[in-house]
């Protein structure tokens, strides 16, 4: 059976991945501007924390499911997510709507 | 990214007083108006759903069970549910932004949707969009 833990390495290159996209690329953090994102067909990649209240987590994968954006459940729970961002307060969900020069988009969708 | 507030789309209404109720996007309206600068559209849903009909009734029973009412209401994006189920019926003709201008014009559209509701309800199509959600 594969470790249900993701290995040191890539995790790191998520939040690495992710920096690259807070500093060049396009970004919404928050469920409001996640569903409204997605809505408008802004969004590319969803990233929801693990600690997200599984009705909210539920609703965001069925939104990315009819829009067809991918979504990935980063490995950390919303106080990570938001020091992964940068910021000094809990991020639950973010959209990405442009990347910049980061390619999370096209690698991370892969492994989910 | 797939648009999918499209017409056709069933989606549940969540908020006001049809809330829990199915409907169907007739238009939608991306960038919203000068009245409503926000992301809207507008819906056509089932006001009363149509009861369940068994094999002991008589017609004039079933008839009087199949009866669908309609409503017809501008919301908000975020006051909605979309889901994966379409409807394809045409209300386009009928459901008009000047149709919900005066109560009489929006009282013979709800009349003229809620004749087409009922016809593909007695089709036997589109079982889920007649069935009441229940929670």
């Amino acid at each position: 059976m594969a470790p249900t833990k993701k290995t040191k390495k890539s995790t790191e290159s998520i939040n690495n991945r992710l920096a690259l996209v807070m500093k060049s690329g396009k970004y919404t953090l928050g469920y409001k501007t996640v569903l409204r994102s997605l809505r408008s067909n802004k969004g590319k990649l969803v990233i929801i924390a693990n600690n997200c209240p599984p009705l909210r987590k539920s609703e965001i994968e069925y939104y990315a499911m009819l829009a067809k954006v991918g979504v990935h459940h980063f490995n950390g729970n919303n106080v990570d997510l938001g020091t992964a961002c940068g910021k000094y307060f809990r991020v639950c969900c973010l959209s990405i709507s442009d990347p910049g020069d980061s390619d999370i988009i096209k690698s991370i969708p892969g492994d989910q | 990214m797939v648009k999918f507030l499209k017409p056709g789309k069933v989606v549940i209404v969540l908020n006001g007083r049809f809330a829990g109720r199915k409907a169907v996007i007739v238009r939608s309206f991306d960038e919203g108006t000068r009245d409503r600068p926000y992301g809207h559209c507008l819906v056509a849903g089932i006001a009363k759903y149509p009861k369940k009909v068994i094999r002991k009734d008589s017609a004039k029973k079933t008839a009087k069970k199949s009866r669908v009412k309609a409503f017809l209401k501008l919301v908000n994006y975020t006051h909605i549910m979309p889901t994966r189920y379409t409807l394809d019926v045409d209300l386009k003709d009928v459901v008009t932004i000047d149709s919900l201008q005066s109560r009489d014009k929006k009282i013979t559209a709800s009349k003229e949707t809620k004749e087409r509701f009922q016809d593909r309800f007695k089709s036997g199509k589109n079982r889920w969009f007649f069935t009441k959600l229940r929670f």
